[in-house]
């Protein structure tokens, strides 16, 4: 239990997939302008990496790890190594889910959907979902573990995109030099953001 | 003296009005003249509340408030000297040394810092505001004395430069601007600004570790309570008195210009982190260091006072500047008891806190909404 708190905490401050690793950042920049929206890509983020990095540990800990497959009982297969199909796989596990969540967004939340637009399906190649999975693998977590570092990653990035939208909703009424306008004061934004987020490098709980 | 500056002024007016001759040192023109006097210039539209506070006035209380914890840094900066050196000095002895170390600094920041303002005025047809003057003293009040002056001048250019003026200059950053500086150069030359630093012009033998210090690495630390709370301790130039803290946050709580609130939520953040770690079985020496002495060491009341309060980095809200302050609070102790990497908390959790206000403010105004729209009703 303690190690499953510590792994969460970790996941979303020390590890977080923004300010330590820099990934997702298309998303992050392209959808946080406005709060609202950000939020709702966040739960999704948060969803998708609750979801596939358990899904993907499932697959990776029974069908691609060397020896995995001994659960056949066929002697041949309990000692092949299918670890070299890991990208493939996680990439289309995740695609198939995100596609299944796109679905649901589009049947229930209809404005939400269009709000989010293209970003929805692309969630399906964000780095941060699957650098999750590509993490965990790499890591020796069980399978409670992977499912409290898929939604810590998940929360770590929800907190980041939507600190980054109240913040540029803030600078909305500053007087941006017209070269820096948009993207390029978002960059140093997300720059001194990343200061605050210093405050965790080193954390040991 | 004072007719003589006005005619001055007023002969030049022309030559800096628009089409004349010096159009372009219009700011320049302004910061000076509304810098010695009155502004002239009133609102044309519409009803305005009357009120003779304006940005200059509540700045100049800022820095009014700033100087009990000023004047004591530079005499205490002169004691710490004497006493590491073993010389008896007078009083006079120690505070002429201190004012030797630290007025430098404070030179070297407001030039630099208003140079690069005054640049970018003329070039953005802005006017000077007056933000740097607080900025200005605040970041020689946040370094060690012995930090390089060459140091400063590149802090105080990034906080200015990256830290503001890129967001269009005063009231529109949104990071603390003297803890932008210090972060910077906390970050880029670690050397200079952690370690044995925190006393000019000491022997080598001579420890002179903070109390922080001494509590990380467990050595019984030779200061009183008494010692700590009026201040007459190692650390940064500004920050070791509480007592001339609190001064100035009396000044700014009766003033109104600091928010009380947040000053006293973060005392209370951090007082209730404190009490919760001692409450914890085992943990190491932070957690079972005594809560309410957590708020006098460091630079925790300094941080709490004069950093968080800064109206435009904090939240803007009532009920998120509780929120704000509790977490600053919580945030500095977990980071001075779980975060070997830095000494003190105070800095970083100010900055994340500035981070996550507008995120705060956001939710604190759409719960308002929630709430009223809840009670209007739909026939």
């Amino acid at each position: 239990m303690q190690s499953i708190i510590s792994i969460f905490v970790k996941s979303v401050f020390v590890d977080n997939m923004i300010f330590a690793y820099f990934l997702g950042m298309c998303t992050f920049i392209a959808i946080s302008k406005e709060v609202k929206a950000a939020f709702s890509l966040g739960v999704a983020v948060i969803v998708a990496l609750t979801v596939t990095v358990p899904l993907n540990w499932i697959f990776y800990h029974y069908f691609l790890a060397e020896g995995a497959l001994a659960w056949t009982g066929i002697e041949a297969l309990a000692t092949i190594d299918l670890s070299f199909l890991g990208l493939l796989t996680y990439i289309s596990i995740i695609a198939a889910f995100i596609q299944l969540l796109e679905m649901i967004v589009e049947k229930y939340y209809p404005s939400l959907y269009n709000t989010l637009g293209i970003f929805l399906p692309l969630l399906a190649v964000n780095c941060a979902i699957l650098a999750g999975s590509l993490f965990m693998v790499g890591r020796p977590y069980n399978l409670a573990e992977a499912t409290a570092y898929g939604a810590g990653s998940g929360v770590g990035w929800f907190l980041a995109i939507t600190s980054l939208a109240a913040l540029r909703e803030k600078i909305k009424y500053s007087n941006v030099p017209a070269p820096l306008r948009g993207v390029g004061i978002t960059f140093i934004l997300i720059g001194l953001m990343a200061f605050g987020y210093l405050s965790f490098i080193g954390f040991t709980i | 003296m004072k007719e003589f500056f006005r005619k001055k002024l007023e002969i030049t007016r022309p030559y800096f009005e628009k089409g004349g001759k010096f159009e372009k040192f219009r700011s320049t023109y302004d910061a000076f003249s509304t810098f010695m006097f009155v502004p002239g210039h009133t609102t044309n539209s519409g009803t305005h509340i009357k009120d003779g506070i304006d940005l200059k006035r509540s700045m100049m209380t800022v820095i009014i408030a700033l100087f009990p914890a000023l004047l004591f840094g530079m005499w205490n900066v002169g004691l710490q000297h004497f006493r590491a050196v073993g010389i008896e000095a007078t009083f006079m002895q120690q505070f002429s040394y201190g004012i030797m170390q630290v007025l430098p600094i404070i030179i070297v920041s407001y030039a630099v810092g208003l140079g690069i303002e005054f640049i970018f005025a003329q070039l953005r047809g802005h006017s000077v505001n007056e933000g740097y003057l607080v900025t200005g003293m605040l970041i020689p009040l946040i370094l060690p004395p012995t930090i390089p002056l060459w140091m400063v001048a590149v802090g105080s250019a990034f906080s200015v430069i990256i830290g503001k003026e890129v967001f269009g200059g005063t009231g529109m950053n949104v990071l603390n601007p003297a803890l932008t500086a210090r972060a910077f150069l906390f970050f880029a030359y670690p050397v200079s600004m952690s370690g044995d630093i925190w006393i000019a012009g000491k022997p080598d033998a001579y420890s002179g570790a903070t109390i922080l210090a001494d509590i990380a690495s467990a050595t019984p630390s030779h200061y009183s309570t008494w010692d700590i709370f009026l201040g007459t301790i190692p650390g940064s130039i500004g920050e070791t008195s509480t007592l001339a803290c609190l001064i100035g946050a009396i000044i700014l709580g009766v003033t109104g210009i600091g928010s009380w609130k947040i000053m006293v939520s973060v005392f209370a953040g951090g007082f209730l982190m404190g009490t919760l770690m001692n409450l914890m079985p085992g943990g190491n020496a932070f957690m079972q260091y005594p809560a309410w002495e957590h708020l006098i060491i460091g630079g925790f009341a300094f941080g709490a006072i004069f950093m968080a309060t800064d109206p435009v980095s904090a939240s803007q809200t009532e009920k998120g500047k509780v929120i704000y302050g509790l977490l600053i609070g919580i945030l500095t102790i977990m980071i001075r008891a779980w975060n070997p990497a830095y000494p003190e908390g105070m800095m970083l959790s100010i900055l994340l806190m500035n981070v996550f206000a507008p995120f705060i403010d956001h939710y604190v105004v759409e719960a308002n909404k929630k709430r009223r729209l809840s009670r209007a009703k739909t026939y």
